[in-house]
């Protein structure tokens, strides 16, 4: 397979994503611009400005219309997708980490930062869609009809579970967490990852009733979003910032490598670079992609499991389509199975 | 170019027997869904070149959202407004190949190729056991620091390049990046059938791999590994395919686990009706013998 190189940003990728239909792909990096990009091609549609920060985090409405994004300046913005314009502006008084839009997109989430004596908290936005032609979307509600605090350590990732029915947030501290999205009551909480070791990424099967979590503890955990149980772990040698599972086949990819701190003393081959390829059910390690030159910051698979989008700190965006031998891979239990 | 042969204008009636008009062009639809299109113009000098293409149309529809299309008319906006349609070249561009095949033991054979890699290795590694010979008096020195320099012609050798002891690694060691003359692999005193490394993956597959021939056109690879898993784990099929017709050559190979499953099959299917063709099937022979 040739990957698509996409250098639409001058700094360190931070998180990229697909809408549901999988023919744009959207990224956001620590310079101040969102790039949205055609991902059979890789030409660039556009780009949304406005943030006066690094972007930490982006999510699309599963229709397509609006892309929220999160910033370190402290804002949560909303985009109309098609024209590029910023239809609302949220204020918060720390930096959002990460937002994520429910799966019928009427609410969206949004992870603050705690600092400068604020608490991290999970805060809950209704999202209107104006007249359905793409007119009136600025007509948002201004105040957060939740919020949720964490006390005991901050939320740095968070998303919804199947049907809207639970937040899971993961901490800091390497544990995960299930709010009601109603009363913003934590039913369930689990030490899923080593103590200290924070959960860099969170990310949901497309049914959303399990997800898988990356942490910096060198590993990554499916999980089931009903009661947090620990259905899988993949073990990598090196800290991981991103995680996802494939559909179609039953692989999980997992992103990461050296910190950035430690990179410029550590060779190319070293610094472990790599997309590496779990089957998600067998835990095995079946293949690694290589190409970036610095650690991965984000992987997101295409909704149809065709191709996958990796973002690292190099800057660039590669787009993988994935070719015959990938999806030809079969344990050989699989074969005989299918052969039933 | 071929407009000026094919569609020839009342007005040009007059030149049409001029010997610089050129023959019509022709398309011709093959068997195989291919077609060649055979046109004729003239080169640099003058000279009239037939060119003959064969060309293979695939078309591949494919079923979008109508969301999706209507997606695909938007304008661009932001930092690209006003840009053409198209990747733009400082946006966008296309990575080498990746070879990307998942394997349940990728690890070994990652660490195989990283292996056979390494072998060829530095110019270091390949002296690091090399002993500095001098051409005067054989000692183990430089040339140039010799005591019988000026006293002595150096001996004349019989191979040019370094000493005896360095012939016979260089001869072991295959692909020497010295200045010696090139060995053949098979002449090489370590490589007794030559190919050292394309053998050595296959090499226990040989001895449970058989040919079947005569084997139909239309054969799947599908059907002959169930064809010849009843007598045993098959481990790879290979059926020999027409590179553009995607139609089965007429050969294929089979590799068994056990060779004891391989010699039952071979007895077996030798001579058995497969789609209208008799199977032969026999051992198969190593190739580079």
């Amino acid at each position: 397979m040739r990957p698509i190189l996409l250098s639409g940003h001058e700094r360190s990728l931070n998180q990229i994503k697909f809408n549901r239909d999988g023919d744009l792909l959207f990224s956001v990096a620590k310079d101040k611009i969102v790039c949205a990009w055609w991902s059979a091609n890789g030409e660039r549609l556009g780009t949304y400005n406005g943030h006066q920060g690094a972007i930490w985090t982006v999510d699309v409405s599963p229709n397509t219309v609006l892309l929220a994004t999160g910033s370190a300046d402290n804002t949560v913005r909303l985009w109309n997708i098609k024209t590029g314009e910023c239809v609302k502006v949220w204020e918060f008084p720390t930096a959002v980490k990460r937002v994520a839009f429910s799966p019928d997109g009427s609410k969206l989430l949004a992870v603050t930062e705690k600092r400068m004596g604020f608490l991290g908290t999970i805060a809950v936005l209704d999202i209107a869609y104006g007249d359905g032609q793409g007119g009136n979307l600025n007509e948002q509600a201004d105040e957060p009809s939740l919020r949720i605090t964490c006390t005991e350590s901050k939320a740095t990732v968070a998303g919804w579970s199947f049907l809207a029915k639970y937040i899971i947030a993961g901490h800091e501290d390497g544990s995960v967490s299930q709010y009601d999205p109603k009363t913003g009551e934590q039913l369930e909480t689990m030490q899923a990852h080593e103590f200290d070791h924070q959960i860099n990424d969170l990310q949901f099967s497309p049914d959303r009733t399990y997800f898988i979590t990356a942490s910096k503890d060198k590993s990554a955990k499916l999980m089931s979003a009903r009661n947090l149980a620990i259905l899988k772990t993949y073990t990598a040698d090196t800290p991981l910032n991103t995680a996802t599972v494939t559909p179609k086949k039953d692989f999980a990819i997992l992103g990461g490598g050296q910190a950035a701190m430690d990179v410029t003393t550590t060779s190319a081959r070293q610094g472990k670079f790599e997309a590496r390829f779990y089957h998600r059910i067998f835990e095995d390690e079946i293949g690694r992609v290589r190409g970036h030159f610095g650690p991965l910051n984000t992987i997101d698979v295409h909704p149809a499991g065709t191709a996958y989008a990796s973002g690292g700190e190099d800057g660039y965006v590669r787009v993988h389509h994935f070719d015959k031998p990938y999806f030809d891979f079969m344990y050989e239990v699989e074969r005989e199975q299918l052969r039933k | 170019m071929s407009q000026l042969g094919n569609r020839a204008a009342w007005a040009d009636d007059e030149e049409f027997d001029d010997p610089s008009a050129l023959p019509a062009q022709e398309v011709i639809a093959n068997k195989d869904g291919t077609k060649t299109v055979i046109s004729y113009r003239f080169n640099e000098d003058g000279k009239k070149v037939k060119l003959t293409r064969r060309i293979k149309t695939t078309v591949v529809r494919e079923h979008v959202n109508p969301q999706v299309a209507e997606r695909r008319s938007w304008a661009k906006f932001g930092l690209e407004k006003g840009h053409v349609a198209g990747p733009s070249f400082d946006t966008t561009s296309v990575g080498e190949n990746i070879v990307f095949r998942p394997s349940v033991n990728w690890k070994a054979q990652a660490k195989e190729a990283e292996k056979e890699g390494g072998e060829k290795g530095s110019m270091k590694d390949q002296l690091k056991d090399k002993k500095v010979k001098c051409r005067i008096c054989s000692g183990e020195h430089f040339t140039a620091r010799c005591p019988f320099k000026d006293t002595m012609a150096p001996v004349e050798e019989p191979t040019e390049g370094g000493g005896g002891d360095m012939d016979d690694e260089k001869a072991a060691g295959g692909l020497g990046a010295g200045s010696s003359s090139y060995v053949p692999p098979h002449m090489r005193k370590g490589g007794a059938g030559g190919g050292e490394k394309m053998g050595g993956r296959f090499e226990k597959d040989d001895l449970a791999t058989l040919r079947v021939t005569n084997v139909s056109e239309l054969a799947e690879e599908q059907e002959v590994r169930d064809l010849f898993e009843r007598f045993g784990r098959v481990t790879r099929v290979f059926l020999a395919r027409d590179r553009e017709t995607q139609r089965a050559k007429g050969f294929a190979f089979i590799s068994y686990a056990d060779r004891g499953d391989a010699a039952h099959a071979c007895e077996k299917m030798d001579g058995f009706g497969y789609r209208h063709l008799i199977l032969r099937v026999e051992f198969a022979k190593r190739t580079t013998t």
